[in-house]
């Protein structure tokens, strides 16, 4: 007979012990609601101490294939981070920021950027190993290149590198990175600490009700920080965290008779409305007494079908032109370090997009930042006023 | 395992109802019309036209000609047994015709996973297939049935193997898509996924042997039927035991109904499981655990360390889950299940992992490959040396068990090694017995040495599952390799 | 002697002598030979062999079990059970 071992069980007992697990369930999420703890248990990370610390920002759509994932718990994505960990008095330490050309799109952690940087070798005058942390991240605007430099700045880094691209300083694309939107605190702080002229009660930004930030209503963010963990064996196996498609569409090189960018559907004059150059600013002052390394970043630059009248398929020459010129003045009167890189590199050297390089562009690209970069390892680096004119190339 | 969070409360509100509306002595009846339902509802669907109507079926048939050929010699407890064995074998022949019924539903109500073939020309099939059986068992009654039963276990090992080889089983499929006029090109070896065959046919072969010895009670079509397709126990086991099975089955109706410390059990086991299986086990295999893809792009011997001992946990509790899922759910219907696993990783010798690792499994093996064999080989004369008969028994039980998970060369090579791992055990114990008496007395040392043990014998079963996951003989070789920083 | 005391103490013999290897071994009537690690599966066999031989006794091999056969009193039962059928 396949009665239970105990007697002594009741349905009254039975349905005390399911009563109290539902209240016992219903105490803690909202003890967890109070407490919103989903900034603090990011910190905690199996990264850069069981798992090796991850060489760029978790970024993925595919977990079971690349090893990686998106999530938006900024503490978590810098925790899996290898720059996050203490830094010793041999290594002067360069945080890159940027879009997803920095982070490396299609190509493996060797073949970026960053990667290019660190198999140069540069040392300081004093001796110091110049290592270069990946913190680019695949989406378009300097709102989130400010977000994670901010969230970066505890790393304590030497020098920062901003590779930008006219794509990143459209207004109204600031508040649109999912990033950006689902942290609105951070945001907000950083629109009101540096004034900046974007609404911090636009309805994009993502504010939680109190449900919302029950376990139940976070559950699909506690998942993605448990994913993040789970994915990290995989990731430490294999050192993959991007599945690279064996094939892959160029970009365009012919175009339409087109002028426009973005709502503007012929050439316009671009001004300060339409750029975030606040956003720019607040980043260099984001970074304190660390020196910020500006670089306008290679695109690629067609010879095709109305090439005359469009570079690539981002940008009409008007804009990127007006653009351009309005980056050099304003590094300029602001005295920041600049280099303006944007036709160094050969057109085929471009993947996907204008902005996505081969292994062998970053190759060329990283020794142009490398010459860029000397005057920061000087032995007596004049690090917060160097010479502007000396840096730009062009 | 197709066994999702649906089809588990499905279970669990027909358990419900099963205990608190039904009249006992129609329980054992329930049984077998809801087993017959779930193994149909349970197949997944498969490219070969009509498969998944036709396999559940061939389960019904294969039940019912295991039941002719395992009925007892006397005449005396056939008689008393034919009335209801009718009864049955009118019950399965509706509930089979009405499956295929379900051509005429529409996709979404469907309890086949495809749509079956006509219901007349089923029910003509099957009818023509019923009579084959019925001329068969009276010529069988007139045969010798000793060789009748090894005649029907061999059967069931051709059927086997055609069906756990690749090639075979690919052929199988090509001739299967000829004949419905599908493309065979596109045969593959996962086109005939029968679901619990691996299960149902040791299930069978089982009672057969059993016959054979006159181990095996008397039972009726009812009884034998459930106890091959009992639908908790029908996707992942465990192997059951015929004459255990029965002694619930035929308790039945005096069961309490709504017993609160059944359902206590029950609740708590399948809630163990439910943890187990949709926690533990699906979060180590997001990117937690060894997989073939994995295991080729690996490149760091301590990662791909890591990642087999996920795989090793997620092994255990993806599998131990679902046995806990089908203990509970068993218990729900009144049926005991036996256990399966009995904390094996915890084990100090090999010997006990496998009197705690997929135990029903592991039991069958012995009873049936090992005792048998080491009997027959200690007979011979002249007798052969002790040592040589256990090598051989110990490779013979352990590479079956390996191949019933699939016939490859790597499972084989997973049998071989555990094989050769129990034997060399055995040489050691032997020599050992009275050294770890005295151990017995210095319980320091027997802690240290146990310790020691524990972690050699883990060391041994994780990296034989480099054999039993990887299906590439040259990956599994590479992935070995590299574990020990060779190949690189 | 009776019937019962012969068979124990043939069996007791032999276990001691071709199964534990250890004649001096002073194995008890209710002691878990095969949980007591004392003898394996593989001693089941031999066991149900030299039962055959002995005693004139088939026991199939799903009865050859830790189970059914664990003490000399379970062995003793079941020969004297079979013997008496």
């Amino acid at each position: 007979m396949a009665n239970g071992q105990s007697s002594t069980i009741t349905w009254r007992m039975i349905g005390r012990v399911l009563g109290k697990t539902a209240v016992l369930f219903l105490l803690l999420n909202l003890l967890f609601a109070g407490l919103e703890p989903m900034e603090t248990l990011g910190r905690v990370s199996l990264y850069n101490w069981l798992l090796p610390g991850r060489v760029r920002l978790p970024y993925g759509e595919n977990p079971a294939e690349s090893y990686n994932l998106s999530l938006n718990n900024v503490p978590a994505m810098l925790a899996s981070h290898a720059i996050n960990r203490p830094k010793d008095d041999a290594e002067f330490r360069v945080l890159l920021i940027g879009d997803s050309g920095t982070w490396g799109w299609f190509l493996p952690n060797e073949d970026t950027l960053a990667g290019q940087l660190n198999a140069l070798g540069l040392e300081t005058a004093d001796g110091r190993t110049v290592a270069v942390y990946n913190f680019g991240y695949p989406v378009m605007a300097l709102s989130k290149d400010v977000l994670l430099l901010d969230a970066a700045m505890q790393t304590d880094p030497d020098l920062i590198l901003w590779p930008v691209t006219l794509e990143s300083f459209p207004r109204d694309k600031q508040l649109f990175p999912p990033l950006v939107q689902a942290n609105p605190a951070r945001m907000r702080r950083l629109i009101a600490d540096y004034a900046l002229d974007l609404d911090a009660n636009d309805g994009r930004f993502i504010t939680p009700t109190f449900l919302d930030q029950t376990i139940v209503g976070q559950r699909r963010n506690l998942a993605d920080w448990l994913r993040l963990q789970q994915v990290g064996f995989a990731w430490a196996a294999t050192g993959i965290d991007q599945a690279i498609p064996a094939q892959f569409d160029l970009r365009r090189s012919d175009f339409e008779a087109d002028e426009s960018w973005q709502t503007f559907t012929q050439a316009a004059t671009l001004t300060t409305d339409d750029l975030a150059f606040d956003v720019l600013a607040a980043g260099m002052t984001a970074a304190g007494p660390v020196p910020v390394l500006l670089i306008n970043e290679p695109m690629y630059i067609s010879q095709g079908q109305n090439s005359d009248l469009r570079y690539n398929a981002f940008y009409p020459r008007w804009a990127y032109d007006q653009y351009r010129a309005l980056l050099g003045e304003t590094a300029v009167a602001h005295n920041w370090p600049y280099l303006d890189l944007w036709d160094t590199i050969p057109p085929d050297e471009f993947t996907d997009t204008p902005v996505h390089l081969t292994a062998v562009g970053n190759k060329l690209y990283a020794v142009m930042v490398a010459e860029g970069i000397r005057p920061f390892l000087a032995e007596k680096p004049d690090l917060r006023h160097p010479n502007p004119q000396g840096l730009i190339t062009r | 395992m197709p066994l999702d969070l649906a089809s588990l409360l499905t279970f669990a509100t027909a358990a419900v109802l099963y205990a608190g509306l039904l009249n006992g002595r129609w329980r054992g009846w329930a049984l077998l019309i809801g087993s017959t339902l779930a193994i149909y509802w349970l197949q997944p669907p498969l490219a070969p036209r009509f498969a998944d109507y036709v396999l559940p079926t061939a389960t019904l048939a294969l039940a019912i000609l295991g039941w002719l050929l395992t009925r007892p010699p006397d005449v005396e407890s056939r008689q008393t047994t034919l009335r209801e064995d009718r009864l049955t074998l009118v019950v399965l022949f509706v509930l089979a015709v009405g499956m295929a019924f379900n051509r005429y539903l529409d996709a979404a109500y469907r309890l086949t996973a495809s749509r079956p073939p006509s219901p007349l020309w089923t029910a003509v099939i099957l009818l023509g297939l019923g009579g084959l059986f019925l001329l068969s068992a009276r010529l069988a009654a007139k045969a010798d049935q000793r060789r009748v039963l090894s005649g029907g276990i061999l059967f069931m090992v051709v059927v086997f193997v055609a069906l756990k080889t690749a090639v075979l089983s690919t052929a199988v499929a090509q001739l299967w898509r000829t004949l419905t006029g599908q493309n065979p090109a596109l045969a593959a070896p996962t086109d005939l996924a029968w679901l619990g065959f691996s299960y149902v046919a040791f299930r069978l072969i089982h009672t057969l042997r059993d016959r054979q010895t006159g181990l095996l009670p008397a039972l009726s079509l009812r009884e034998y039927v459930t106890y091959i397709i009992f639908a908790p126990a029908f996707i992942a086991g465990p192997i059951d035991r015929a004459e255990r099975f029965v002694q619930d089955l035929r308790a039945l109706p005096h069961m309490v109904g709504l017993d609160a410390a059944r359902f206590g059990e029950a609740g708590l086991r399948i809630a163990s499981g439910l943890f187990k299986k949709f926690v533990i086990a699906d979060s180590l295999a997001q990117g937690m655990s060894l997989t073939a893809v994995n295991a080729a792009q690996a490149t760091s011997t301590l990662g791909l360390w890591m990642l087999l001992y996920g795989y090793a946990l997620r092994l255990y509790f993806d599998f131990a889950g679902y046995t806990d899922m089908a203990i509970g759910l068993g218990l729900l219907f009144g049926i005991r299940l036996p256990e399966n696993f009995d904390r094996p990783y915890l084990k100090s010798n090999i010997t006990t992992f496998w009197q705690s690792w997929h135990m029903t499994l592991s039991s069958w093996a012995r009873f049936y490959v090992f005792t048998p064999l080491s009997r027959s080989l200690l007979r011979r004369k002249p007798r052969p040396s002790p040592t040589l008969i256990v090598l051989v028994a110990q490779i013979a039980t352990m590479t079956t068990i390996g191949l019933w998970h699939g016939i490859s060369w790597t499972f084989f090579i997973w049998g071989l090694w555990h094989g050769v791992g129990l034997f060399v055990h055995k040489q050691w114990s032997d020599r050992t017995r009275k050294w770890y008496r005295e151990l017995a007395e210095k319980p320091w040392q027997k802690r240290a040495w146990t310790l020691f043990s524990w972690f050699v014998t883990l060391q041994f079963v994780v990296l034989g599952w480099v054999w039993f996951l990887l299906p590439e003989l040259g990956l599994a070789a590479a992935t070995f390799g590299k574990l020990f920083g060779f190949g690189w | 002697m009776n019937e019962e005391q012969t068979i124990r103490e043939k069996l007791r013999a032999f276990i001691t002598r071709e199964l534990i290897r250890d004649e001096s071994y002073n194995l008890g009537d209710d002691e878990g030979i095969v949980t007591g690690g004392l003898m394996d599966s593989f001693s089941l066999a031999e066991f149900g062999v030299y039962v055959e031989d002995e005693f004139n006794i088939y026991i199939p091999d799903s009865d050859l079990t830790v189970e059914k056969l664990d003490t000399l009193n379970q062995m003793v039962a079941r020969i004297q059970r079979d013997l008496g059928a």
